[in-house]
């Protein structure tokens, strides 16, 4: 890549991220009837370039499969060739009938939305199998591990909140407090990490996010 | 004596027969505790006075969401009766299946002998797509962001599309999918409006401390559970009734296989 198109990739990049993030923060801070129409034009934008994504996705892997197809060198390539026609039938089947028809509801419901719920319930079969397995109490750890997940699962079951309506009460301590506490440090910590490297990029120090480091 | 252990598919075969089979077959009628929040819940949808609207809106995964189902449906019969009217707002590209799923399942339609009309008591709007700026966009110009509903008539042509025109003409928000603290953020915190999730049990024990940040103002139900009690405070048995029957047994049977599990590790090291 031209160091001219590296600059003007970078700068125009950040620039964008600027404009875009100051018209955001703006309306949260300032009633300035001027900065708010910035942020819905800015806003509606967004919306669009979301919607327009979708067909880039759609494009990028129909190319990514058809040249595997062609290739045929990947083990998984019937698996592609399989997802390309599914992908295409629904898309054809959505236009043909419209997609809140009661056919396209039908076929939706019957096929993607039963096998994701099969798939989900099998998880029960082996999160219980590996509960016996492992929740087996040899040291403090394990028998923290053992402990908490058994008391969750018993606190909210029927056969002890009707006897003992309290115990929906611990449940829901146990919850809030150390559960939501541990959670919240991660998304915390995840939050604080998005502020640096929302910094980084408008300063300019992650070059590897705005794709300047190609022609280096 | 050593207790021998037991291999995986034992346990599945045990799990499927007793917490899946025998109660899918004979529900077992399990009992279940009223929650408070439930009632508050109910008495705020029981109570939206005839003609307001209420948005049925958000995004997920439909199989993940249909744990919602179970309290929203019982909700859409309650406003249905008192003709309240309904807009469903989905920010996810498959809530639009999902949210259609809802109005069927609960048979508010004409279609099915209830009493709700499409375009006059109800909207559905395409996929919004953007996420938390999809839904912005939507609750401060509601024709400028979805000039068309799902079939693509425009809004204007329906009965309800012309009086809608932002967030100040919704009096309640439901979200019956899995991304409520979106809906909290900008619905509720930002604009006021009373918002319900019927949580999946996930979700609740992640976004519940936001019933604690808006009192009064935010409101969820926890899982099936919360479902189960929302049907019966209408007078039905559903989706949240059958959950609650096998989870009565899945508990009563994992605590069992952990305590074999354990009992199998004492005999073992004891023998050893």
């Amino acid at each position: 890549m031209g160091a001219t198109l590296t600059y003007i990739r970078l700068n125009l990049s950040r620039l964008l991220i600027i404009i875009g993030a100051l018209a955001a923060l703006g309306t949260w801070y300032l009633s300035v009837p001027m900065v708010d129409s910035v942020f819905k034009e800015l806003n509606a934008w967004q919306v669009n370039i979301s919607s327009f994504t979708l067909f880039t996705g759609l494009i990028t892997i129909s190319m990514r499969y058809l040249r595997a197809i062609q290739k045929r060198d990947s083990d998984v390539w019937y698996f592609e060739a399989y997802a390309l026609v599914l992908i295409y039938v629904w898309i054809i089947l959505g236009f043909a009938v419209g997609m809140y028809s009661d056919l396209y509801q039908t076929a939706y419901l019957s096929t993607k939305i039963t096998l994701h719920i099969a798939i989900l319930g099998q998880i029960i079969f082996f999160y219980t199998s590996g509960a016996y397995r492992t929740f087996r109490i040899r040291t403090l750890r394990t028998a923290a591990l053992a402990i908490s997940a058994v008391l969750i699962v018993a606190l909210n079951a029927p056969w002890v909140q009707n006897p003992f309506p309290a115990a929906s009460n611990l449940a829901m301590w146990l919850l809030n407090n150390p559960q939501m506490a541990a959670s919240r440090t991660v998304v915390i910590t995840g939050g604080i990490g998005s502020i640096v490297l929302g910094l980084r990029v408008i300063l300019g120090l992650e070059k590897g996010a705005q794709r300047i480091t190609e022609g280096e | 004596m050593k207790i021998p252990d037991l291999k995986s598919q034992y346990v599945w075969v045990t799990v499927a027969l007793l917490a899946y089979i025998i109660p899918g077959v004979m529900p077992l009628g399990t009992g279940f505790p009223m929650s408070d929040t439930t009632m508050e819940i109910y008495d705020i949808v029981k109570n939206l006075p005839e003609g307001s609207i209420c948005a049925i809106g958000g995004s997920g995964v439909f199989a993940f969401d249909l744990e919602s189902s179970a309290g929203t449906i019982p909700a859409l019969k309650i406003m249905a009766e008192n003709g309240v009217r309904i807009i469903n707002v989905p920010l996810g590209t498959e809530a639009v299946q999902y949210e259609k799923f809802l109005i069927d399942a609960s048979r508010i339609e004409k279609k099915y002998g209830g009493t709700h009309e499409y375009g006059t008591d109800w909207i559905q709007f395409p996929y919004i797509p953007g996420g938390s700026s999809g839904l912005v966009a939507f609750l401060d110009d509601i024709h400028a962001a979805c000039p068309v509903d799902v079939y693509g008539t425009p809004l204007d042509e329906l009965p309800l599309g012309q009086e809608l025109t932002n967030w100040e003409d919704i009096d309640l928000w439901i979200c019956p999918h899995w991304g409520f603290p979106t809906i909290v953020q900008y619905v509720t915190g930002e604009r006021g409006i009373i918002s319900i999730s019927f949580a999946q049990s996930g979700a609740y024990s992640t976004y519940s401390p936001y019933m604690m940040s808006y009192p009064g103002q935010v409101y969820m139900t926890n899982g099936f559970l919360g479902g189960a009690q929302m049907e019966r405070l209408v007078g039905m048995k559903g989706l949240g009734h059958a959950a609650i029957d096998a989870y009565q047994v899945l508990s009563i049977l994992f605590v069992v296989f952990v305590a074999l599990g354990n009992a199998t590790a004492f005999t073992t090291e004891e023998e050893e």
